[in-house]
């Protein structure tokens, strides 16, 4: 029998597995797995945020917001708006907060409930207002988000986010500096049902301090139609959505039998940059 | 953001580029060790020929070396992660070899049967661990027999 030299026809030391494939469910798995730690997380933040104490809370947030507290020099404005927070809280919106009023320059439209009672509100949202009862509902609101501790959620989200990417993508990388960009500007996002009961709140608020609900709705109805909703914040989460609140309000107000009456104006001290209607 | 936008064009670049050569350089494999398939590689380390019938004996040697392309470098990071087969490096090494194995048989030239054939692997670039340049060499050696009719 004669030999023939042939090859061997398969390749036993390459396997068939299209890289793609092998791509496809390496990381699709790692992400899975991934998402899943962030859900759980996001579940145990869940689970321990109204466990925490308020005392625990402003330790924390020491952390956070201590340069804040530092460089705040308390002009007129702050001190006003911190009277009017004072005057909420006092016999209507009790909460175990000692809340902090800080005003930050900025064009944004927006306020925040930082942790430890830390309220930021930007200039763009006071040059917006235009009655006291107006600038009462939009703090209301900040407060609602501490009654229900809606902002140390979001935070606590945001920061489980952070620590996971860091873990796979290590400290540098565009998610972190995407989240911290948020924390800094305080563009903590919240869930569609967190604003619904912060404006509840909000409502039974202006009722009990003034015994009227006017001007409940009126800053929702300022966002320019083909405004830049960016710059409004979680106030203005699109239009649809800034309508259903306005509906969801004003049914809330017939339901309950809160009257509406005339407007207070604003405090002079706020009035600095105000753009007369 | 342009940190992703980044690793994704160069993770798209990788695997294109990286497959073409692939299929290129499987191609000409293919078509070369056809070409040479009467040249017997040998690992044996001598054959039983008569010595004066053998008119030359010298050493032939062939090296390849092989990069590897940015997509197959991030599936073997993946693979990293869970263990198990970095099917994407053994097309590597299974091109640096054979390519190894064909330049040795273009060295012996019209050699009756190449004898004692080894094969070495190396990793090229691999000083720093930061600036892994990433390539393999793999060189096959022996001895090349020219037998007189």
């Amino acid at each position: 029998m004669k030999f023939t030299a042939r090859q061997p026809g398969i390749n036993v030391n390459v396997s068939p597995t299209h890289p793609l494939k092998e791509f496809a469910i390496l990381a699709g798995g790692l992400l899975a797995i991934a998402v899943g730690v962030y859900l759980a997380l996001g579940l145990a933040v869940d689970l321990i945020v109204p466990r925490l104490s308020i005392d625990l809370e402003k330790k924390l947030a020491g952390a956070l917001i201590g340069r804040l507290v530092e460089t705040e020099e308390v002009d007129t404005t702050t001190r006003s708006l911190q009277a009017l927070v004072g005057r909420l809280q006092d016999r209507c919106a009790k909460l175990p907060y000692n809340v902090t009023v800080h005003v930050t320059e900025s064009d944004a439209v927006n306020a925040a409930a930082l942790p430890g009672g830390h309220m930021v509100i930007f200039t763009g949202l006071l040059a917006e207002m235009t009655s006291e009862n107006e600038l009462a509902f939009v703090l209301a609101h900040e407060l609602g988000h501490y009654a229900n501790r809606d902002h140390l959620r979001s935070l606590g989200r945001s920061l489980v986010l952070m620590t996971a990417s860091t873990l796979l993508l290590g400290a540098d990388n565009s998610i972190n500096s995407m989240i911290g960009h948020g924390m800094v500007l305080t563009e903590l996002s919240f869930s569609r049902k967190q604003e619904s009961r912060a404006d509840e709140f909000a409502l039974e608020t202006l009722f009990c301090h003034y015994g009227q609900v006017a001007g409940a709705t009126a800053f929702f109805k300022k966002i320019p139609e083909d405004g830049d909703p960016g710059r409004f914040g979680h106030y203005f989460a699109s239009h649809p959505e800034n309508r259903r609140r306005i509906s969801h309000l004003k049914d809330l107000a017939q339901e309950r039998g809160y009257p509406t009456g005339t407007l207070f104006p604003l405090p002079a001290d706020l009035m600095v940059n105000t753009i007369p209607p | 953001m342009i940190d992703l936008i980044i690793f994704l064009s160069l993770l798209a670049l990788g695997y294109g580029a990286g497959n073409w050569a692939e299929k290129r350089h499987y191609r000409s494999i293919a078509e070369r060790e056809n070409a040479t398939i009467n040249l017997p590689t040998v690992t044996l380390k001598s054959v039983n020929i008569p010595e004066h019938k053998i008119r030359s004996a010298r050493l032939v040697y062939g090296s390849a070396v092989i990069s590897v392309d940015y997509f197959k470098r991030i599936l073997a990071s993946l693979r990293n992660v869970v263990g198990g087969k970095v099917k994407s490096y053994e097309s590597l090494l299974d091109r640096a070899r054979r390519e190894a194995l064909l330049r040795m048989k273009a060295m012996a030239g019209d050699a009756t049967v190449i004898v004692n054939v080894r094969i070495e692997t190396s990793a090229v670039g691999k000083q720093s661990r930061r600036k892994n340049i990433g390539c393999l060499e793999a060189m096959a050696y022996g001895t090349a027999l020219t037998v007189e009719e």
